[in-house]
């Protein structure tokens, strides 16, 4: 149950930027194109889970390494721009080369962002933690007293 | 409520009978985690064999296959299984906090969020161990949060 939660979690986060993403793409290049709404956001549930497969470099048997995280993490960045850009091309969300930096960087942005999210929950867990740690330490010093 | 201690010989195995209306109350719980602290296990050192309790443990680690325990200043060999080691720290203050390794919560000083969505425990020793995000849920559980 935990980990069904924990995958909707990041399905929600991933489904979130992309969203954020488009939006904020939109607002800048101001599309000619339109799409019906449905067909819309059923390309962009897609691109979610198209997005959470990729996370399978991730995947190790043994514990990653900080260096071992950084070398799957640019292989993840690498992977996502060479399905995703192709994939947005067939659905017509970008046409010429400018288009296709842009899109990348946009990949690359919300990829970043991703991460940006989980550090900051890190933060708030972590300090959580420490918080209770120090209540610990001080009723059992007042205790060994 | 009434408190009985008997003092036995040596050669019997120290026992603690708790007769209570709610086995879930918090002083059942504080009695469980301490005895499970006093459990002790087996370990080798320079082909001598000590008997160590859960309660000195730092940590305890698979490295290529072989079991570890590590304390305050010094390592141990043990013949547990990473699955044996943790069937064994059930109802005590040590968790599985990564892949192959299994931590004491109570030797814990501090937790900084890493940027690979992990935590770097820094421990009583000043030793540092990574905490991965997926077993920071039990942390939490164990400290009462």
């Amino acid at each position: 149950m935990k980990k069904i939660v924990f995958w909707l979690h990041r399905f929600v986060v991933a489904y979130g930027i992309i969203m954020l993403s488009t939006f904020f793409m939109c607002l800048l290049f101001n599309p000619t194109s339109e799409l019906p709404v449905v067909s819309f956001f059923g390309r962009c549930i897609l691109f979610t889970l198209v997005c959470m497969a990729t996370l399978v470099v991730y995947y190790s048997k043994t514990e990653l390494t900080l260096r071992g995280w950084w070398i799957r993490t640019v292989l993840h960045a690498v992977l996502l721009e060479a399905i995703l850009l192709p994939l947005a091309h067939n659905w017509e969300f970008w046409y010429g080369p400018l288009d296709a930096v842009i899109y990348a960087s946009f990949i690359l942005a919300a990829k970043i962002l991703w991460h940006l999210i989980d550090f900051g929950q890190s933060i708030r867990t972590a300090t959580q933690i420490n918080k209770q740690l120090r209540r610990r330490n001080n009723h059992q010093k007042q205790g060994g007293a | 409520m009434k408190l009985s201690v008997e003092q036995i010989p040596y050669e019997n195995e120290e026992e603690v009978i708790v007769r209570c209306y709610d086995p879930q109350e918090k002083w059942v719980e504080a009695i469980r985690v301490v005895t499970a602290g006093e459990v002790s296990v087996s370990a080798f050192a320079e082909e001598k064999v000590y008997r160590l309790k859960l309660s000195e443990v730092y940590y305890f680690e698979v490295v290529d296959g072989c079991s570890f325990l590590y304390c305050e200043k010094s390592v141990f060999k043990c013949r547990q299984k990473l699955y044996e080691f943790e069937e064994l720290c059930r109802n005590s203050m040590l968790f599985r906090c990564s892949k192959s390794m299994i931590l004491n919560a109570d030797k814990i000083q501090y937790v900084r969020p890493s940027v690979s969505g992990r935590f770097e425990a820094t421990l009583m020793n000043n030793e540092k161990v990574i905490i991965s995000r997926q077993y920071v849920g039990e942390l939490k559980r164990l400290l009462g949060m």
